[in-house]
């Protein structure tokens, strides 16, 4: 892992999501961006010290929602992540563990079942399901994601089950359920660090997609609101929405792609872009 | 009978495939689906009109039978009418999935094309600047969400603050200048959207395939390059190339449809899709969420089939 710090893209990427997760943390305490939500300015004021892009519709300060956003795209990118990355190990490792068998077969059935449906259209179904939960999200992308992380840990514990400690576990008689959890899946763990990070990328990238199509985030604040609203807006020619997100997410998800591929490289893994 | 066999359980897994993503489209938007008895009764109804309603969407019936007049439906095409308009589903997706698939092709054709010239490009000079800067600039577009590449086309190509040369939105095409007046920048978003994560997926390819002896052979036996290129490297690529491409047909004509119809207002099955999930429209959605996965796994059975015919190496395994 040292050598990620060796090239200058693994660095970069490591600042920039350090800096923007200090952000995230930093509006989750409340210390900045809090204010995101006074409209006290007047509407459609230009960039200027006071409002760096200026204020919107409302009179909001456009850079204080920029800021307090990068904590909804922390939030559902570490949720996302999180759950499917547990579903994904959990699952995969079940599957490659009893490969060949019924329960692989299963399982493999069900992530076809999964990746058969264009992911915008099955959130869309969750979200249908769910009657405007604003949990139909995370749901959804869950639905949508861990079956790529189920896949590369299926075949790296099919090729982990022929190894000698497995043997050796086996000869002492754990049973099954112990050794893939104990000690088959931590071998797994730069496989998933790697499709972490991917997942990460792809959760805040549909994010704004679900925004734009109104089943995204709801009653809160995110760079995909507002680059929905944005949409609009520039077409009377106000770009501070579109500036501010677009600049935010960009700059995250250029950290993320970065730190990915200098880990891909650095562990000679390729993940599965979700 | 190796075959046979091969074949049988293709089949049978595509006949699984089938069933679940039929359950689940089921499960989601009519077991779980809200109540849509009130949608189509007026103010106090009766007792008698609340179940005779209830009774012609079948909530009186047990689960499996249902699943079974779901299944049906799919079957005979029947797909019942649009809660907002009243058009038949079938109609409906017959008239406007031309209109996608005029929108939407050229750019998946382009931005694959253009994938594989630089996937190309860059691993023959792999290692090098020119490598480099397609890589960057590959993943810088991987980076760019693909809604702020629609808006910052559309503010630069139809707006006054850019060179305003097409419409900001609509489609009305008679022909084919019209066609290039109103597909043009939806079509170049679509590329941008897709070129990052071609380039990458066909330099990998391409790397692949250069590393192999016979290319290695040709190359130190002198032989033209453009040759090796374009005639040995290529034509081996083309298996994963076509995969991708019939792969990812479903993916981004629905995907693809979806947001540029309903960011640039073009009546498409995208448009129809995205305003069925605003209005919650559960005829048209089912429709469109069912039979797209049901297309999608008969793509997949005949690319499955397919290089069976084509190398018979390919299923016993």
């Amino acid at each position: 892992m040292r050598g990620l710090f060796r090239t200058g893209a693994g660095i970069s990427g490591f600042v920039i999501i350090s800096g923007f997760a200090l952000l995230a943390m930093a509006t989750a305490a409340g210390a900045i961006g809090s204010e995101w939500w006074q409209t006290s300015a007047g509407a459609w004021q230009g960039p200027g010290a006071e409002h760096w892009f200026g204020t919107n519709r409302l009179g909001q300060d456009i850079f204080a929602r920029a800021v307090y956003s990068t904590r909804t795209a922390f939030e559902v990118g570490i949720l996302v992540t999180i759950a499917s990355t547990l579903l994904g190990a959990t699952l995969g490792g079940l599957a490659g563990w009893y490969s060949p068998g019924w329960l692989d077969e299963s399982i493999l059935w069900l992530k076809g079942v999964l990746d058969s449906i264009p992911f915008y259209l099955l959130i869309a179904a969750i979200a249908y399901a769910m009657q405007g939960s604003p949990w139909a999200m995370h749901l959804g992308m869950t639905a949508a994601f861990w079956t790529g992380t189920a896949r590369l840990v299926r075949g790296e514990v099919i090729r982990l089950k022929e190894r000698e400690f497995v043997a050796a576990a086996r000869a002492i008689g754990l049973p099954g359920p112990l050794i893939i959890f104990r000690h088959v899946l931590p071998n797994t763990f730069n496989i998933l660090l790697v499709q972490a990070t991917l997942v990460f990328v792809a959760a805040i990238k549909t994010e704004v997609i679900l925004s734009f199509l109104g089943i995204g985030t709801r009653d809160s604040i995110s760079w995909g609101v507002m680059l929905a609203e944005s949409s609009q807006e520039v077409l009377a020619g106000r770009f501070g929405n579109f500036l501010a997100a677009s600049g935010f997410l960009f700059v995250l998800l250029m950290g993320f792609n970065l730190l990915s591929d200098a880990m891909q490289d650095e562990l000679d893994i390729r993940g599965q872009t979700a | 009978m190796r075959s046979g066999g091969y074949i049988f359980r293709k089949l049978v897994s595509a006949v699984a495939l089938l069933i679940g993503v039929t359950f689940i489209s089921f499960l989601l938007m009519v077991w779980f689906g809200p109540d849509l008895t009130y949608q189509s009764l007026g103010k106090n109804p009766t007792a008698d009109q609340i179940s005779e309603v209830r009774r012609q969407l079948g909530y009186d019936r047990p689960f499996l039978e249902r699943y079974g007049a779901f299944l049906g439906q799919l079957a005979t095409l029947d797909l019942g009418h649009s809660d907002s308009t009243g058009e038949p589903v079938s109609r409906l997706m017959a008239r406007t999935l031309p209109v996608s698939l005029a929108l939407v092709l050229p750019g998946f054709l382009i931005g694959n094309l253009l994938g594989i010239l630089l996937g190309l490009w860059s691993a023959w000079r792999r290692g090098s600047m020119t490598d480099r800067f397609i890589m960057g600039a590959s993943v810088a577009g991987m980076s760019l969400s693909f809604l702020v590449i629609i808006i910052l086309l559309q503010v630069l190509l139809c707006t006054p603050w850019g060179l305003n040369l097409f419409p900001a939105r609509g489609w009305s095409v008679d022909g084919l200048s019209a066609y290039l007046y109103y597909a043009t920048v939806p079509t170049l978003s679509l590329v941008l959207i897709t070129l990052g994560y071609n380039t990458r997926f066909y330099r990998s390819v391409m790397v692949e395939e250069l590393n192999r002896e016979h290319i290695r052979t040709a190359l130190a036996y002198g032989a033209d390059t453009r040759a090796i290129l374009f005639t040995h490297v290529l034509k081996n690529s083309l298996a994963p190339i076509l995969t991708r491409l019939l792969f990812s047909i479903p993916i981004i004509v629905i995907s693809g449809s979806l947001l540029l119809e309903s960011y640039f207002g073009i009546p498409g099955i995208g448009k129809v899709t995205y305003d069925a999930i605003t209005n919650g429209d559960q005829p048209v959605l089912k429709a469109v969420v069912s039979l797209t996965a049901v297309l999608f796994v008969l793509v997949q059975l005949a690319v499955d089939l397919a290089y069976r015919w084509v190398d018979p190496r390919v299923g016993p395994s």
